[in-house]
C-alpha cells in the first residue's frame, strides 16, 4: 500500500475564525505531525478557489487522505465529497471537523484554550484519517415489477399509479371482488359521493384522464396494460431482498372464468340460498353471488361452502359461454417483484365483545357499516330504512359512537373516523327522511378537517339530536318489545331511556385480519395497537424501515377517504424512487464479520433492527454470522453487541475509534479535568452543531468524538477512555424513544448503566460515566451539560484508582 | 411513614392526593362518558349520588364538597361502574380512596362512627338488644355466641383502626 500521505485544509471562514483560534499555530502544529504531507489555509474549502486546492492536490497525487478543519460541515461536506468523487477519489478516505461550531464558538472566552482544543481535533482527525481504507460502491439490482396486497381504495390507486408509470403490478385481494370497505361503505364524507371511485386511469382511452374520475367497474381499471389483479388470493410465503422478493401467491378457485358474460342466469337457477352477510343479512343470495352489481371484477363467484357443486350443477346447465368451472383447483403463483406495498386496511372491531350492547342477541342493533348498506341504494333494502328483525321501517334511530374504542380495555386509541361516519349516516338519513328521530350518544365530537364541521352544523339543523354520554346498556322492553338505550345526558344530568327501533353501533376500526401473520412474513413491525408501524410517523409515513417494504392507507391507522388518497399517491412515489433506476447504489459503509473469532452466539441477528445478519453454515457443525451489505445499514449496533468482537463496522472501526479518542485527549490546554463526549452522528453530533451556532458557552475540556450511532459503544471503549486521560465521558444520543437507528440509544442506555458498576469495581466514581438523551434543538441543554460534568468532575478531583471497598467509603 | 405522607399530602392538588391512596391511582383516567352513572343503581333513585359528579368535582379540586357530603357514603359497591368504565377507572375503589381520606379528615357520618365504636366495645357494628336475645330461642336459633371482643380489638388496634376512630373523638 502507498504511503499515507494527509492533506490538511484549515478555513477560517472569512478570517472569523482566526479572531478566536490563532491559526499560525495551528498551522506549524499540523505540519509536524507525522503524516501530513501538505497544509493549505483558506477561507472556505467547499467551493472555489478552496476546493480547487483541494482538488488539484489529489491530482497532483500529493495527497491520498483529506482532513477539512472548517465550517458548516453538513453543507461542506457533501459538497467536497462530491467533487472529490468526481476525480476519482473515495470520498470517504476524507475527515471533517467543525472549527467553527464546535470549537471556536462555543469556547470564543477562552481563545488560548480553543486554540489548544482545535489542535487535539485535528490530531484525532488526521490520526483517524491516517487509518482510513477506501469503500467499495456497491451495486444491486432491483426488479421493475411491484407487489400491491389489499385491492382497497388505497391499493387500487397505488396500482393506478404505478401502472401509469410503466412498471408491473400485481395487485392482490383477499375477497373475490375489489373495493375494500369502499364497496361496501357505499358513500364517504367528505363529498357524500360514491366510495368506490377513481381517478381515471390514463390507459383509458376515451376520457380526458387529468380531470376524469369513475366508478372502478367502467374506470377500465382491469384494462391498464402492466396491472395484474389476482382476486381471491392472499400472500403465504415471501423470501428475498428489497429490490428482488420472490412471492408466493395462493388463489383460491372462483369456479367462474373469465368467460363470464354476468348474465345473471345462473343465480335463477341456484337452488342454495342463505343469508347474505355482506349485506347485513338483510337480503339472501345464492351460492353463486355477486355481492354488490357494480364490483370489479364482473365475474361471479361460486361459494363453496354451501355449492353442492357436481351435485347440482344447474348453473353449468344454464351457462350460455361455458363460464362456469367446477373443478378450478387452488393454485400457488410465483411472483417476482422489486418491492411491496402493504394496503391491507383496516376493519370493524367485533361489536359482540361488549356484551352490554348486545350485537349478537338483538338483530336491530347493527354496526355502521352494516347501516351503510341499507343506506345504499344499491343494497338490500333499495335505501328504505328498515329494521333487520322484521323489516318494518325504523322511526326512531339511536347511534352509540366509541364501540370498542377510546376503550382501555380494548382499543384505546380514536379510531378518528367513526364521529364523521355517524354524522354522514345521519344526516343522510334525514336528507331523505326527516320524519325518522335519530339520536347521536357521544363522549367527544370529533370533526377536524375540512368541511367535516359543517356536517355537525348541519346536522344541527335538521334536528338531530345529540346525548353526551355513553350508554351503559342497551336493553329490550319486555312490554313493547322496543330497544331501550340507557344512557345519562351528563349536560343536562338527567337519565335518558331512550326508545330504539334502530340502534347503531360506530365500532373501533381495528387492523385487518391477518395483519400480524403478514408483517411477521415481510419482517415489519406493528405498532402496539396492531397496525403498520410506519418509518417515521412524522416524516416517512408510507415507509417501512425495511427498503423495499411501503405502507399506504388503513394498514397504518383508520383513515378517510381523502387521507388514504394521500397516502397511496405518496407509496406510489416512494416505490418509483426505489425502482426508477433498476439499482440500488451505496457504498460499502457497513458491519463485516471476522469469521474466525464468530461464535455464533446469535446476539447479532437477534439484536439488528434490519434482518441485515444471519447466520450461516461453514462446517458441518459451525456456523458463522455473515451480513448483507444491502440491508445493513451502518449503525453497528452488532458491534456494540458481539461479545467475542467478532465485527467491526467498516469507516468506523475500533482502532480508528481508539486513535481519534487516544489524539482527542492528548492535549488538555486548559486547566479543567478532560470530558470525552462521545455523540452519535444524528442527534448527539447536532446538538453540538446547535449550541455552537447559538455560541453556547461551555469549557474548552470537553471533547467530542463522533460515532455512527451509541449503539455501538462497547464498555471497555469507557474505559479505554478514561486509561487515555479523560476525567469523565458524556455518551450523547438521541431521545430514548427516537433513535434513528430504532434500538442503538437503548442498547447504549443500558451499557452505560452496566459500565456504571463495573467503574465502581475498578475504583472509578460511577457519575464519571454520564448518558445523555438529546435533539438538535436542545443545544442549550448540551452546553448545561458540559459544564455540570465539568463541575461535577472538578469536585471529584483526579482520577484514581481506588479498591472498591473505598469507593464505598468515599460515597 | 402513613402521617408524612399526609402532611405532605396537604399541599398537593387534590387529585394527587387521591391518586396516590390505595385505589385512587386510576382517577386521572376519567373523560367524563358518563357510563358510570348510567350503570349506578343508586343514583337512578337519588340524585345525592352520581359517580361522574364525584369523579369531576374531585378532579377540579372541590375537595371540602366531596369529603364533606354524604355522596360519597351513598356507593352501594355494586361495581357495575368499575366493570363497565371504557377507561378503566376503578370508580369504586376511587371511592373508598374518598372515604378514607375523608374519615381521616374528620368528615364522617355519625353512623360509621356508632359501628366503629360498637365493633371496638362489643365486637359487633350493632348492638344486640334483650329483644332480639329474647326472641331467638321462640324461632330455634342458638343463643349468640360471646365475640371474641379482646382478639379483635388486636386486630383492629394492629391495623390501626382504633386510632382512627379515638383521633375522631378527640376533636
Amino acid at each position: 500500500m502507498d504511503r499515507v500521505k494527509v492533506g490538511v485544509f484549515l478555513a477560517d471562514s472569512g478570517k472569523q475564525l482566526s479572531k478566536i483560534l490563532d491559526y499560525n499555530d495551528l498551522t506549524n502544529y499540523v505540519k509536524n505531525i507525522s503524516g501530513v504531507v501538505y497544509v493549505a489555509r483558506g477561507s472556505e474549502f467547499w467551493r472555489g478557489q478552496g476546493l480547487q486546492n483541494i482538488i488539484n492536490a489529489i491530482k497532483d497525487e500529493k495527497i491520498n487522505r483529506v482532513v477539512v478543519g472548517g465550517t458548516l460541515p453538513k453543507l461542506s461536506e457533501v459538497k467536497i465529497a462530491q467533487a472529490v468523487e468526481n476525480v476519482g477519489f473515495n470520498p470517504y478516505l476524507m475527515e471533517f471537523i467543525d472549527l467553527k461550531d464546535h470549537c471556536a464558538m462555543p469556547h470564543q472566552e477562552t481563545p488560548s484554550e480553543a486554540t489548544e482544543k482545535a489542535k487535539a481535533m485535528l490530531l484525532a482527525a488526521i490520526e483517524r484519517a491516517k487509518l482510513l481504507e477506501p469503500l467499495e460502491k456497491l451495486e444491486f439490482p432491483v426488479l421493475k415489477s411491484v407487489l400491491v396486497i389489499g385491492g382497497g381504495i388505497a391499493g387500487m390507486q397505488t396500482s393506478v399509479d404505478l401502472a401509469d408509470l410503466g412498471f408491473e403490478v400485481n395487485l392482490v385481494e383477499k375477497a373475490p371482488f375489489l373495493g375494500g370497505l369502499a364497496a361496501r361503505a357505499g358513500r364517504f364524507f367528505p363529498t357524500d359521493d360514491c366510495a368506490i371511485c377513481i381517478q381515471s386511469p390514463a390507459s383509458d382511452l376515451k376520457t380526458i384522464t387529468y380531470t376524469s374520475r369513475k366508478c372502478v367497474y367502467r374506470s377500465g381499471f382491469s384494462e391498464i396494460p402492466n396491472l395484474s389483479i389476482l382476486t381471491s388470493s392472499k400472500v403465504v410465503a415471501i423470501e428475498g431482498v428489497p429490490g428482488k422478493y420472490k412471492v408466493t401467491i395462493e388463489k383460491k378457485p372462483r369456479y367462474v372464468n373469465e368467460e363470464c358474460i354476468r348474465c345473471d342466469l345462473c343465480t335463477t337457477v341456484c337452488p342454495v340460498e342463505i343469508p347474505d352477510e355482506y349485506n347485513a343479512k338483510l337480503k339472501t343470495r345464492k351460492a353463486i353471488y355477486m355481492n354488490i352489481p357494480n364490483v370489479h371484477p364482473p365475474i361471479y363467484v361460486i361459494d363453496d361452502s354451501v355449492c353442492k357443486f357436481h351435485d347440482c350443477a344447474k348453473c353449468v346447465e344454464v351457462c350460455p359461454t361455458n363460464a362456469i368451472a367446477l373443478d378450478q383447483k387452488t393454485e400457488h403463483i410465483t411472483l417476482n417483484v422489486g418491492s411491496i406495498v402493504v394496503a391491507t386496511g383496516f376493519e370493524e372491531f367485533d361489536s359482540s365483545v361488549i356484551k352490554e350492547y348486545h350485537y349478537d342477541d338483538y338483530s336491530d342493533v347493527i354496526t355502521n357499516l352494516e347501516f351503510a348498506r341499507i343506506l345504499d341504494g344499491f343494497g338490500p333494502t333499495g335505501g328504505q330504512i328498515i329494521r333487520p328483525s322484521d323489516h318494518k321501517l325504523a322511526k326512531k334511530i339511536v347511534m352509540i359512537q366509541c364501540v370498542g374504542s377510546r376503550d382501555r380495555r380494548y382499543n384505546s386509541y380514536c379510531s378518528s373516523i367513526c364521529c364523521m361516519i355517524s354524522l354522514k349516516h345521519a344526516t343522510l338519513i334525514k336528507s331523505t327522511y326527516p320524519d325518522i328521530d335519530v339520536t347521536i350518544c357521544y363522549i367527544d365530537l370529533r370533526t377536524t378537517g375540512r368541511e367535516h364541521e359543517r356536517y355537525y352544523e348541519r346536522a344541527r339543523e335538521m334536528g338531530i339530536k345529540f346525548v353526551k354520554g355513553r350508554p351503559t346498556e342497551i336493553y329490550r322492553d319486555l312490554e313493547t318489545n322496543k330497544l331501550i338505550v340507557d344512557v345519562e345526558d351528563a349536560l343536562l344530568q338527567r337519565f335518558l331511556e331512550l326508545e330504539a327501533d334502530l340502534v347503531v353501533l360506530a365500532p373501533a376500526m381495528v387492523p385487518a385480519k391477518g395483519t400480524k401473520e403478514l408483517a411477521e412474513m415481510l419482517g415489519i413491525e406493528l405498532e402496539e395497537d396492531g397496525f403498520f408501524k410506519e418509518y417515521n410517523a412524522k416524516l416517512r409515513p408510507t415507509e417501512t424501515k425495511m427498503k423495499g417494504i411501503y405502507l399506504c392507507g388503513g394498514a397504518t391507522f383508520p383513515k378517510d377517504a381523502p387521507t388514504t388518497s394521500l397516502h397511496a399517491h405518496s407509496a406510489a412515489l416512494k416505490v418509483m424512487k426505489l425502482l426508477t433506476t433498476g439499482k440500488i447504489i451505496k457504498y460499502q459503509r457497513t458491519a463485516v464479520v471476522n469469521e474466525e473469532y464468530c461464535g455464533d452466539c446469535e446476539f447479532c441477528p437477534v439484536t439488528c433492527p434490519y434482518g441485515a445478519i444471519s447466520l450461516v453454515p461453514t462446517t458441518e457443525n459451525h456456523f458463522v454470522a455473515q451480513v448483507s451489505d444491502l440491508l445493513c445499514e451502518g449503525c453497528g449496533i452488532c458491534v456494540g453487541t458481539c461479545p467475542l468482537n467478532a465485527i467491526e463496522l467498516r469507516h468506523s472501526t475500533t482502532n480508528q475509534m481508539l486513535a481519534q479518542m487516544k489524539a482527542l485527549l492528548s492535549i488538555n490546554g486548559t486547566p479543567k479535568p478532560l470530558v470525552l463526549a462521545i455523540c452519535c452522528s444524528e442527534c448527539g453530533h447536532t446538538v453540538v452543531d446547535s449550541s455552537g451556532m447559538a455560541k453556547m458557552q461551555y469549557p474548552a475540556n470537553v471533547r467530542v468524538m463522533k460515532v455512527p450511532c451509541t449503539g455501538i459503544l462497547q464498555i471497555h471503549q469507557f474505559l479505554e477512555a478514561f486509561k487515555a486521560g479523560a476525567h469523565g465521558v458524556m455518551v450523547v444520543g438521541c431521545k430514548s424513544d427516537g433513535c434513528h437507528y430504532e434500538v442503538g440509544i437503548k442498547k447504549a442506555e443500558k451499557k452505560v448503566k452496566l459500565a456504571k458498576v463495573l467503574l465502581k469495581e475498578y475504583g472509578i466514581e460511577p457519575e464519571r460515566l454520564e448518558m445523555f438523551n438529546m435533539v438538535f434543538i436542545e443545544g442549550n441543554k448540551f452546553a448545561e451539560a458540559a459544564r455540570m460534568m465539568t463541575d461535577k468532575l472538578e469536585k471529584l478531583g483526579p482520577l484514581q484508582l481506588m479498591a472498591s471497598s473505598q469507593v464505598e467509603e468515599v460515597t | 411513614m402513613e402521617q408524612v405522607q399526609e402532611e405532605k399530602s396537604t399541599n398537593m392538588a387534590f387529585s394527587k392526593v387521591i391518586t396516590s391512596r390505595l385505589g385512587g391511582k386510576t382517577i386521572t383516567l376519567c373523560y367524563q362518558c358518563g357510563t358510570c352513572a348510567s350503570s349506578c343503581p343508586v343514583a337512578k333513585i337519588t340524585p345525592r349520588f352520581n359517580p361522574r359528579e364525584v369523579i369531576k368535582l374531585s378532579l377540579l379540586g372541590a375537595e371540602k364538597e366531596v369529603l364533606s357530603g354524604d355522596s360519597i357514603w351513598l356507593c352501594c359497591s355494586c361495581y357495575n361502574c368499575q366493570e363497565r368504565c371504557p377507561q378503566k377507572v376503578e370508580i369504586a375503589d376511587v371511592i373508598y380512596a374518598l372515604r378514607n381520606i375523608a374519615f381521616k379528615k374528620g368528615y364522617s357520618p355519625n353512623i360509621y362512627l356508632e359501628f366503629a365504636s360498637a365493633l371496638l366495645n362489643n365486637g359487633r357494628i350493632v348492638k344486640i338488644s334483650q329483644f332480639v336475645e329474647n326472641k331467638r330461642p321462640t324461632l330455634g336459633l342458638p343463643p349468640l355466641k360471646p365475640t371474641g371482643v379482646e382478639a379483635l380489638r388486636k386486630i383492629l388496634s394492629a391495623t390501626g383502626f382504633d386510632k382512627l376512630r379515638l383521633k375522631e373523638e378527640s376533636q
